[in-house]
Formats: C-alpha cells, structure tokens, sequence
C-alpha cells in the first residue's frame, strides 16, 4: 500500500491550515449564553424591568401612561395651559381645588375629557399620586428576599440622573413643551424614590 | 472593518453588536480549531460555546499585547483541551501516550478511505490529534505541547510521528487516483 509522501502530506496540511470553515453555532446561541451569565447586556433593560419590584414596574406603567397621555394631548393639537407645566407644589392635590371634581376621575379611565383643564389635573393627579406611591413603597418596601442591593439602586439613580440631565438640556429648548415636562416630572419621581434608598440628597431643578 | 480598542471597550461592557462583531470575525478560525481538536463536530459545538464563554469573560484580562486572534486562539485551544480532559477524552490519551495508540488500528484502518485530511484526523487517536493538530496545523512547539497535554517534548514528537505516518497511509489513496477520478471532487489532493 502507498502512501503520501512527506511534502504531499505537509501540502495539505499547509491548505487545512489557511482552511476556514462556518461557525459551529450560530450568534443567537451564543447571545443566549452570553446573556444567562451576566457577559451581554444588549437587552438589560428587558431584563431589569422583567425581574423589577411590584413598585417599579408599577412606576414604570404610570411613566408610559403620562407619556402617552401627553403625546396624545400633543397631537390632537390641544393647547397646552400653563397649568400642564406642573410644579411639585401645584400637582399636590388640595381639597380646595376648583378642579376637585375631575380628581374624583378615575385615573384609568379610558372615556374621553370634557376639557383642557380636566385631563390637565386628572393628569396631575396621576403624576402626584405616582411619585407619593414611590416614595412610600421606597420607604416601606420590606421584601428583603427581593430588596435590590444599594450597588443596583446608586446604578439606577445614576443613570435616572442622565436621564434628567437630557431632559433638562430638552427643557432649555422648550421650556413649555407638555411632553418633556411630564417625562421629567416623572423622571424626577423615579429619581427621588430611588436616592431616598441610596440617602443622597436630591436637588429638585426647577422648570 | 478592523475590530478596534473602542469595540473591544465595548464587548467588555456587554454591547451585543459589538460581542457578534468580534465573534463573526473570529469564529471561523476559532471554530476551526476547535473542530479540529474535537474530531466530532457535534462535540465541537458544544465546546465552543464554551470557548466564546471564556473568552468573552477574559476580555478585560486582553492587554493588546498580541493579535485578538492570537490570544483568542490560545484560550481556544487551553478551553478546548480542559474540556476534552473533562470527559475523559484527553485522560486516556495521557496515560497511553507512550504506547502505540496512533498504529494499533492500522488493520481496520485499511477500510477507511479519508475524503480529505479532516476526516482522516478523525481516525487518529484523541492525543495523537492533538499532538498533530497543535504542531502541525497550530504550529505550536513540541514543548509547548507537551506543557499543554502533561506530557514530555520528547513524547510529544514519538507521537507526531506516529499520526504523521498514519495520515500518510490514510490520504494515500488520494495520490494513487488517476486525475480523472481526482477531479471529481478531489482535484484539490490530486494537486499535491
């Protein structure tokens, strides 16, 4: 029996080395992976809300919903009231306030609002009673099986202050825009929830 | 487009885009030699997740100091062997590494007609591929080798031989062919 000799064999090893051949699996294999041990963060955000607390993901609702209340206001071209642009003082709710009967409103409803002045407040409302509820849970959650550790919190108020600070930058070009200020309202509501648990102090920028 | 310090800034912080960049451009080298390693392609796939693994979780440890490719494919390879030594595989080799393992099946070898020096590969033994693969492919040295595997440089060379000469008789029918017959789908060994 022949065989090769030893510059055929060491030919074909030369092409088997320069030889390159297709991927063993494919990226969403590897992303899976990568993914379960912590090494790929591409979709972190789905995972943080997905493993969030009750009261985070609760807050992350009411954020969606003032946006998209807001954006809907914007877009049938409602005139925004001075009103709209909120002060942490003025969307406290008071028993003397003229729009006393619109906070008897239910905030989920989905029928429609006779007035400006009406999805105003009801709006308002929902923005104080956001940030009271964060506060609160912040201050009371005593899940401690499920308490985020301070290192996760000091990462959250971090990045809620980019958050802030782009929305601050936003404002400066439309200081009266709705939309922008009721993200930052409740921006800020997240932001004070969170350092209440992390004790930095907060600095509440005017708009 | 090159992978550069900015993507390797952003692998490390977890960017997808940037971790499938890095792996599209090396995983078919990487995979390469994990294949070659394995001798088993299904075995292959499994080790190479592994082997993305690692070195993904080594990124920070990268200093520049080498080619990506170069320093990836020395975690490949040290993953690759670990985890053939996990299953025995390599176990084996190493305590039989001074015997005659790379010939004892030269009889029922006579049936085996190689395609191509991958699939002959397949028919060395674990530690005679491995020797082969990292010297003669790899191009590692023998004491390299035989730091990688646990075995002596001297070992290391008794086996190379030995998978050098099983090859040889494995491939040779490839050069016996007559041209017409080579170049149906083996033109590239009729060349040789």
């Amino acid at each position: 029996m022949s065989q090769l000799s030893e510059d055929q064999l060491d030919e074909m090893i030369d092409r088997e080395r320069l030889r390159e051949t297709a991927p063993l699996n494919d990226w969403r294999t590897i992303a899976a992976r990568a993914r379960e041990e912590g090494l790929l963060r591409g979709s972190e955000a789905g995972r943080i809300w997905g493993s969030a607390q009750p009261w985070l993901r609760a807050a992350a609702a009411v954020l969606i919903l003032v946006g998209g209340i807001a954006i809907g206001r914007t877009t049938i071209a409602l005139p925004s009231s001075a009103s709209s642009v909120a002060s942490t003082e003025a969307v406290a709710p008071t028993a003397a306030s003229p729009s006393a009967a619109a906070l008897a409103t239910p905030a989920s409803s989905t029928l429609g609002f006779s007035s400006v002045e009406e999805a105003s407040t009801t709006l308002n409302r929902a923005l104080s009673d956001y940030q009271r509820a964060s506060r609160f849970l912040a201050a009371n959650n005593a899940s401690g099986g499920t308490r985020d550790s301070l290192a996760i919190y000091a990462a959250r108020a971090e990045a809620l202050d980019k958050i802030v600070n782009a929305t601050e930058r936003a404002l400066q070009t439309a200081p009266h825009d709705p939309v922008i200020n009721q993200y930052y309202l409740a921006t800020m509501g997240a932001r004070v929830a969170t350092e209440q648990m992390v004790a930095r102090p907060v600095v509440l920028k005017g708009f | 487009m090159p992978f550069d310090q900015l993507d390797l800034k952003r692998a490390i912080a977890g960017d997808e885009r940037a971790l499938q960049r890095l792996w599209s451009q090396h995983a078919p080298h990487i995979d390469a030699v994990v294949r070659r390693l394995c001798g088993d392609a299904e075995l292959a796939a499994d080790i190479s997740q592994e082997v993305w693994m690692q070195i993904f979780r080594a990124l920070p440890s990268y200093r520049g100091d080498s080619q990506f490719g170069t320093w990836a494919h020395r975690i490949a390879v040290n993953r690759t062997l670990n985890a053939l030594r996990k299953i025995r595989r390599l176990a084996k080799m190493e305590t039989e590494i001074e015997d005659d393992s790379a010939i004892t099946e030269m009889d029922s070898d006579r049936t085996f007609v190689a395609e191509s020096i991958e699939q002959a590969m397949s028919k060395l033994s674990p530690g005679a591929r491995a020797v082969f693969v990292l010297h003669d492919i790899e191009g590692y040295t023998h004491g390299e080798i035989g730091e990688e595997l646990g075995i002596t440089a001297g070992g290391s060379k008794s086996q190379l031989f030995k998978a050098r000469a099983k090859l040889r008789k494995l491939l040779a029918h490839l050069v016996d062919e007559t041209p017409t017959v080579a170049g149906k789908g083996k033109g590239h060994v009729a060349a040789v």
